[in-house]
């Protein structure tokens, strides 16, 4: 199968638009100026690549205004809508939310754009999308992070069009962390220079439709994605840059080329010194003598986090298609130390194949390779998805770890609430959590029981993480104290932690999980994001998998952030769940499938999208023995009507569980559903609190989660 | 010189949260980052970020960070010889 490209929107600190980018490459020009976005107390603000982006009527954030208009480009001569929507975010609506908590605004409805997923969510409603809408999380990375997924995904069949991308735009959080890092240079970043300082934040949007065999319309292939996990620090790279290497590694065996095919590399270069040179060490290393052109756009268009890798994937395909090799702007003398020639003037030449880099914290490593369409080899389509089986479980709630909480569920008692943090951390050393707030170290804890309770499989290699909130606690530690100090000392600590996947980043040490890690943020179904993440990367992983869902309840932001907590404040509750997966296909272990993940905006619509999801599966009666729904207290009505409408189309009527009414309500309560799934069938049967008054035995009939509200999910859990 | 030193002990023991470590367990002469005590480049940066905040000294580029952060004792000579007066 080839992937093609069939439409691409840019913006960025040069411009908006293809053209107007193109013209900023070619003339070698850059877009990076002292802030003016907010105000700062410095007089001197740093260099930022700011967008003039005009004010918007609509109060929707700058993240998403600024897709929203890289979404009408890509999508201008297309009518049919998307089958699926996935985006890289890190910053979502948050230049919106710190204005509205520094004012202590606490309406939460104001708060509805906060999450990193509403962003993927605005352009699906925009462009009429039903199927899956993903948002990846992985810090710098998340752009070209969320195109692996869009490709994977139109191999897998499961769409034939995807709308891809990333979003971010500046706001105070990024822009005074990362001066708190000293990762700024004062004068602008200049990339691979040997006086080079640091980075300069930007923000911008890419967004490329993605297609499944459609070369009439090609403007470019992409040709083949790695990911990795340096596994080595929160922030700083591996200094050899080895995730770096495993990365274009991987991109390069997955396109099926060699080093020596690049015509083109499209550097991560942010421009600090330890990136710069993390880089160099792992391109001397895979390419030695034979190194291809290469620059850094980044000292024209600044970094823009988690837009950068899609914005950097649309500029190696004007690369392409122009013939041009853009300027490493910003370098004036190459730092001898890289042992790089970076191109120092825009060149006019025949670019066949790129490579695009996109390192974040957290060691989250992306390439991307793209080529100009229908000229290359495509490498030979992988054998068929692998089967996931449950080797390991765990979960957390009110009630405690595992045992104690299916104790709990078992005996018919509600297990929300909010666990001691001791307790979480019960098992982990305080060296190690010393840094960690509450998230993290449920994540942490999490992962390590589920793996321990799989009993002798390997370490896992990757990790996929669903969260709807993230790291609360490191977010409103930063910003209290960043405003409390009027924007003068900031804590680093805080802004490393601060980041969604930071907590994937320190399962990945703990583990030294070195594969994919994908830290996935769409609310409600983040879980169901991960699960479906965790299956389209399966192919690429030898050995296990850990698949974590976890939130934190934060007593300020959680209200405000999550409308199924504002509406049940009086009892907070948080925690999560954790499978450790394998393709062994060991007879005895559950086989756990995601079934379905469709959008459904209209009452009028639930009907035909539930009877069409369906209507390809096995029927339910007979199948499964017991249901674990998921209705949310923010869309309690509609998740209701929802369901009933799956119970009356699918004719299934066993026993069905109300699971947040035992859980608590919180994003990732559907990670305790999945676990509690698993435990039934490894116990094999029911129990009398679930409906009927009696035991049930399950004999060979499965279990099935589903998710109802703003979208319909579904993941079976069979014996085998 | 010794007050200040005594200071930093519990200053730095609390700010970065440092496990079964007690102030005087810093010792003045020995390499404080990357060594027994587990210190490492964020908590070099959250260092800076209190000692601009408790000092008024910054140290804002790596090559000064690896002189001043050598020791506590070179950590505490350098701000006592920067330090404007007036500390809060």
């Amino acid at each position: 199968m080839r992937i093609h490209i069939i439409g691409m929107g840019i913006v960025t600190a040069l411009g908006s638009g293809l053209r107007s980018n193109r013209d900023a490459l070619l003339e070698n020009r850059s877009g990076i100026r002292p802030l003016t976005l907010f105000p700062t107390v410095s007089h001197h603000p740093l260099p930022v690549g700011e967008i003039n982006l005009p004010g918007g009527a609509d109060n929707f954030p700058r993240t998403h205004r600024l897709a929203l208009l890289a979404a009408e480009q890509a999508m201008a001569n297309v009518k049919a809508a998307p089958d699926a929507v996935i985006m890289g975010v890190t910053t979502g609506g948050l230049s919106s939310t710190e204005a509205l908590l520094r004012k202590q605004i606490s309406d939460p409805g104001m708060y509805r754009c906060h999450a990193t997923g509403s962003v993927a969510e605005e352009i699906a409603r925009v462009y009429d999308c039903h199927g899956p809408v993903l948002t990846v999380s992985t810090a710098c990375s998340s752009g070209a992070a969320a195109l692996k997924l869009a490709q994977e995904m139109l191999r897998s069949g499961k769409a034939q069009r995807v709308l891809a991308g990333g979003a971010d735009a500046l706001c105070r959080l990024t822009y005074h962390g990362f001066n708190a890092l000293q990762l700024i240079d004062p004068d602008g970043a200049r990339p691979l220079d040997a006086d080079r300082r640091g980075m300069s934040v930007g923000e911008g949007a890419a967004l490329l439709l993605l297609a499944a065999n459609e070369p009439d319309r090609a403007l470019a292939e992409i040709l083949g994605a790695g990911l990795s996990c340096d596994a080595y620090h929160p922030a700083a790279p591996h200094p050899e840059g080895e995730g770096a290497r495993a990365a274009m590694q991987a991109a390069l065996n997955d396109a099926g080329l060699t080093p020596a095919d690049i015509d083109y590399i499209n550097l991560h270069g942010t421009g600090t010194r330890d990136n710069d040179m993390a880089e160099a060490r792992a391109l001397t290393t895979l390419f030695g003598n034979e190194m291809p052109l290469l620059s850094s756009i980044k000292g024209a268009s600044g970094h823009s986090l988690a837009a950068a890798g899609a914005i950097e994937a649309v500029m190696s395909a004007i690369s392409i298609s122009e013939g041009v090799i853009p300027a490493n702007t910003g370098c004036r003398t190459a730092d001898p130390a890289l042992n790089l020639k970076p191109i120092l003037a825009p060149v006019r030449k025949p670019v066949d194949v790129v490579l695009s880099n996109s390192f974040g914290f957290g060691g989250n490593n992306a390439s991307l390779i793209l080529g100009s369409p229908g000229r290359r080899q495509v490498r030979k389509t992988k054998a068929g998805t692998r089967t996931l089986c449950v080797m390991g479980h765990a979960c957390v709630t009110g009630a405690g770890r595992t045992r104690a909480t299916m104790a709990a569920i078992a005996s018919g008692k509600a297990c929300a609430g909010v666990l001691a943090s001791g307790e979480i951390a019960a098992r982990l050393s305080p060296a190690q959590v010393r840094r960690l707030k509450r998230f993290p170290r449920l994540a942490l804890a999490l992962a390590m029981d589920a793996y321990e309770s799989a009993g002798d499989g390997k370490p896992p290699e990757a990790v996929f993480m669903g969260t709807g909130w993230g790291a609360l606690s490191e977010t409103s530690d930063f910003l209290e104290r960043l405003f409390e100090t009027g924007e003068q000392f900031p804590s680093p600590t805080d802004f490393v932690g601060s980041v969604h996947n930071a907590a994937a980043g320190q399962i990945a040490m703990q583990f030294k999980a070195r594969g994919a890690n994908l830290t996935m943020t769409g609310g409600d179904y983040s879980f169901e994001q991960a699960v479906a993440a965790a299956e389209l990367m399966a192919g690429e992983c030898r050995d296990g998998i850990v698949v974590v869902g976890a939130d934190e309840h934060h007593e300020r932001l959680s209200p405000l952030f999550d409308g199924s907590v504002a509406r049940t404040r009086a009892c907070p509750a948080d925690g999560g769940g954790a499978l450790y997966l394998d393709n062994s296909e060991r007879a005895s272990a559950p086989r756990i499938q995601s079934l379905f993940f469709e959008s459904c905006r209209k009452d009028t619509d639930v009907r035909s999208v539930i009877r069409s999801a369906i209507d390809t599966l096995p029927p339910f009666e007979g199948r499964y023995g017991i249901i674990l729904a998921g209705l949310p207290a923010s869309c309690r009505k509609k998740a209701e009507h929802q369901l009933q409408i799956l119970l009356e189309v699918s004719g299934f009527n066993g026993a069905v569980v109300d699971y947040r009414k035992y859980t608590g309500e919180f994003a990732s309560a559907s990670a305790v559903a999945v676990v509690m799934a698993v435990d039934l069938l490894m116990k094999g049967c029911i129990p009398a609190s679930f409906g009927n008054g009696i035991a049930e035995v399950l004999g060979s009939k499965g279990a099935l989660v589903v998710g109802m509200g703003d979208h319909m999910t579904a993941i079976e859990v069979m014996n085998p | 010189m010794e007050k200040l030193i005594n200071e930093l002990q519990a200053k730095i023991v609390d700010v970065l949260n440092l496990p079964d470590v007690e102030p005087q367990d810093i010792k003045p002469e020995e390499q404080l980052v990357g060594g027994r005590l587990g210190i490492d480049s964020i908590d070099v940066l959250e260092m800076v970020i209190m000692i601009e905040k408790d000092y008024g000294v910054k140290i804002d580029s790596r090559e000064l960070g690896v002189k001043v952060f050598a020791s506590l004792k070179t950590l505490a000579e350098h701000i006592h010889s920067n330090v404007s007066g007036q500390t809060n």
